[in-house]
């Protein structure tokens, strides 16, 4: 299967700190099309910064993150924003949504973005929203919506413009177990019918067992690298 | 989108943005009606000054406006006559006048007086002059009498019917000399005009002087006052330059002009006070509403709108705000200046005797001049610019990664 995203020797360093932190040690990940990750590790073990160094919100100190043939990691930012809307889906923990636009207008935001011609651009918005089982809240405002629904906006959102892979920095963490499972569910739904790569970061053991693939972070390397077998 | 965007949310705490857009709005209205109120009294100042003396344009002797003395009278040609006519329906009507100062005396009490010969019709189209009568008549042109300010009158002792004797200079160092009987009595509300104004009839004040066809000045009244400047430059290019010169009243009134000039930047400064005042408004509601946002513009960043996209829909937020306090401004502004422009306030018995003094109305006259709307229009507008850069460079310095996690 082809490879979306490939790290090559992948460190960071925190040095405006009293003492410098590495955050990521070596780290040397590939991913490939259709895979569903959870990025594991106790509190302070770098799944957030590898999150956002491979979405191109960070830099490395060290190393490449190589998406679609580019090394990323020496991208300028002004061309980072364009690559990021055109090529990465992004759910983050909370307040993902733009509060004075209705979840319609939230989820087909990118795609905006992106110039798609505006029939496709509502239709695939209304799909989306009914896959995260919300098409009865087309035009509420996010603040009209519980966590959990948020998550799912967000997540369809995410999902909508077909990025090649659409990054999860604890996106369950502010829900209560119902709502965590079915997000994650949904989730796994979407990683399976649209075939998105998904990694997704998480320190709760009971969203885990969702992941076909977990990868366990211990201060900034990889400890464990495990695939599951699951449907 | 972006446009949108920034509208909606401008509305997300409705009475903050209420409260921003009132401050805009109150220093809108005050600066329409301050500067209504001042452009009305500059107008009707201007009005009382072309009326009473300068007219719009004048024609003269090149040298007489240095040198105002007889030597300096213009021959009223044919050529002027020809360059007025050319001027067709611009000019509604000309006032021909031929004036300087001369000895006035009865008997053994004399003083100095200010001789005007005129066209009583002409003059009573420009200023009324006849309705300042208090006794007597105004001479026809052809008439061989003298109508004296009431001033010239008491000093002089002369009434209805007693010979004034004057003496003066003439053209070219000819001895100016007659008498004539008093056959009207004009009472002026300035004391300057009231002890020194002599009238006679043109034809006969330019045998006084010995200048016949001759005239101090040929004054125009125009049909657009707007056009004195256009008007004085095509009579420059139409008549001897050797000979005659035309001015506008700008030209004629300098010091008159620089006082309303220095009027008008007093004015403008107090305005741009207020505007400064409500940019402070604008400026904290900026402060504030980036501030409680930054998790949400660094998701927005995340995501991929670029940098100088959010800028703009920050610019734009303050811009509307502006633009909505603006034109609420105008809208009360607007009816409230009309309503003054429509019924004048009447000034009090002190204020409206210096204004009847100066020959005005004792009215405070408002102006609804579009140009005053416009200028708050395109200060505000540049206050919001200022005030938008704040935003702006919020946003190019934000932090992406640290906004979006705190
Ligand atoms: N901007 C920063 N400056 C300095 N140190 C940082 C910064 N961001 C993260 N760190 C440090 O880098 C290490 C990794 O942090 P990171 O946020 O990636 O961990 P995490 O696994 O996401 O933790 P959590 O589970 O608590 O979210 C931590 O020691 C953290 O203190
Ligand atoms: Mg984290």
């Amino acid at each position: 299967m082809q490879t979306v995203i490939k790290t090559e020797g992948l460190s960071k360093t925190y040095t405006n700190t009293a003492v410098p932190v590495h955050a990521l040690r070596d780290v040397n990940l590939e991913f490939k099309q259709g895979e569903f990750t959870a990025i594991v590790g106790p509190s302070g073990s770098g799944k957030t910064t590898f999150l956002n160094v491979i979405g191109g919100l960070d830099k490395p100190t060290e190393g490449k993150v190589v998406i679609d043939d580019i090394d990323i990691a020496t991208m300028k930012e002004s061309k980072l924003f364009d690559f990021r809307m055109r090529h990465i889906g992004f759910v983050f923990q909370a307040y993902n949504l733009i509060p004075v636009l209705t979840a319609v207008e939230n989820v087909s935001f990118i795609m905006l973005l992106q110039k798609r011609p505006k029939k496709e651009m509502e239709q695939r918005a209304k799909e989306m929203l009914e896959q995260v089982g919300l098409s009865d809240k087309l035009n509420t405002r996010p603040a009209q919506l519980s966590g959990g629904q948020q998550q799912r906006v967000a997540v369809a959102r995410a999902l909508a413009s077909r990025p090649d892979f659409v990054l999860a920095d604890e996106p369950t963490a502010n829900l209560d177990t119902e709502s965590a499972f079915n997000l994650l569910d949904i989730m796994a739904r979407l990683n399976k019918e649209e075939n998105i790569t998904l990694i997704f970061s998480t320190h709760d053991q009971r969203v885990i067992d969702r992941a076909k693939r977990v990868i366990t972070l211990v201060d900034g390397a990889v400890d464990k690298d495990e695939h599951f077998d699951r449907n | 989108m972006l446009i949108t965007l920034a509208w909606r949310n401008l509305w997300r705490k409705k009475r903050r943005t209420m409260i921003t857009v009132s401050s805009v709005m109150f220093a809108v209205i005050l600066a329409i009606v301050m500067m209504s109120m001042v452009n009305g009294m500059k107008q009707q100042m201007v009005d009382s000054i072309i009326s009473n003396t300068t007219g719009h344009v004048q024609i003269q002797d090149v040298l007489y406006h240095d040198e105002p003395t007889m030597d300096h009278a213009m021959e009223y040609s044919q050529e002027v006559k020809e360059a007025v006519e050319a001027l067709g329906d611009a000019v509604k009507y000309t006032v021909p006048r031929i004036e300087g100062f001369c000895l006035a005396s009865k008997e053994v009490s004399s003083r100095g007086v200010y001789l005007m010969g005129v066209i009583p019709e002409k003059e009573n189209k420009m200023n009324d002059l006849s309705t300042r009568l208090v006794d007597g008549e105004m001479f026809a042109p052809d008439d061989h009498f003298a109508v004296i300010a009431q001033g010239v009158a008491n000093q002089l002792d002369l009434a209805l019917g007693d010979t004034i004797v004057l003496l003066g200079q003439g053209f070219q160092g000819m001895t100016a000399a007659g008498k004539y009987p008093v056959g009207g009595i004009l009472e002026f509300p300035l004391p300057d005009m009231n002890n020194t104004l002599v009238y006679l009839p043109l034809k006969e004040a330019q045998m006084f002087f010995a200048a016949p066809e001759r005239l101090n000045s040929l004054t125009l009244m125009l049909e657009d006052p707007q056009k004195a400047d256009d008007i004085a430059s095509r009579l420059k290019a139409e008549l001897d330059d050797e000979w005659y010169t035309a001015k506008t009243w700008e030209e004629l009134m300098p010091d008159k002009v620089a006082a309303f000039e220095a009027r008008d930047a007093q004015v403008r400064v107090f305005a741009w006070v207020l505007y400064i005042v409500a940019g402070f408004g604008i400026f904290g509601t900026m402060i504030t509403m980036m501030h409680e946002r930054l998790r949400e513009l660094g998701i927005l960043l995340s995501i991929g709108l670029k940098r100088g996209k959010l800028a703009m829909v920050c610019m734009l937020e303050t811009l509307f705000i502006s633009l909505i306090g603006v034109l609420a401004g105008v809208a009360v502004g607007f009816p409230i200046v009309y309503h003054f422009f429509l019924n004048p306030i009447q000034l009090g018995a002190d204020v409206g005797e210096v204004m009847i003094d100066y020959g005005m109305e004792p009215f405070m006259q408002f102006s609804i001049a579009p140009d005053i709307f416009i200028y708050q229009g395109i200060n505000i507008f540049i206050i919001a610019l200022i005030v938008g850069l704040y935003p702006v460079k919020k946003v190019f310095r934000l932090d992406m990664i640290h906004a979006a996690r705190n």
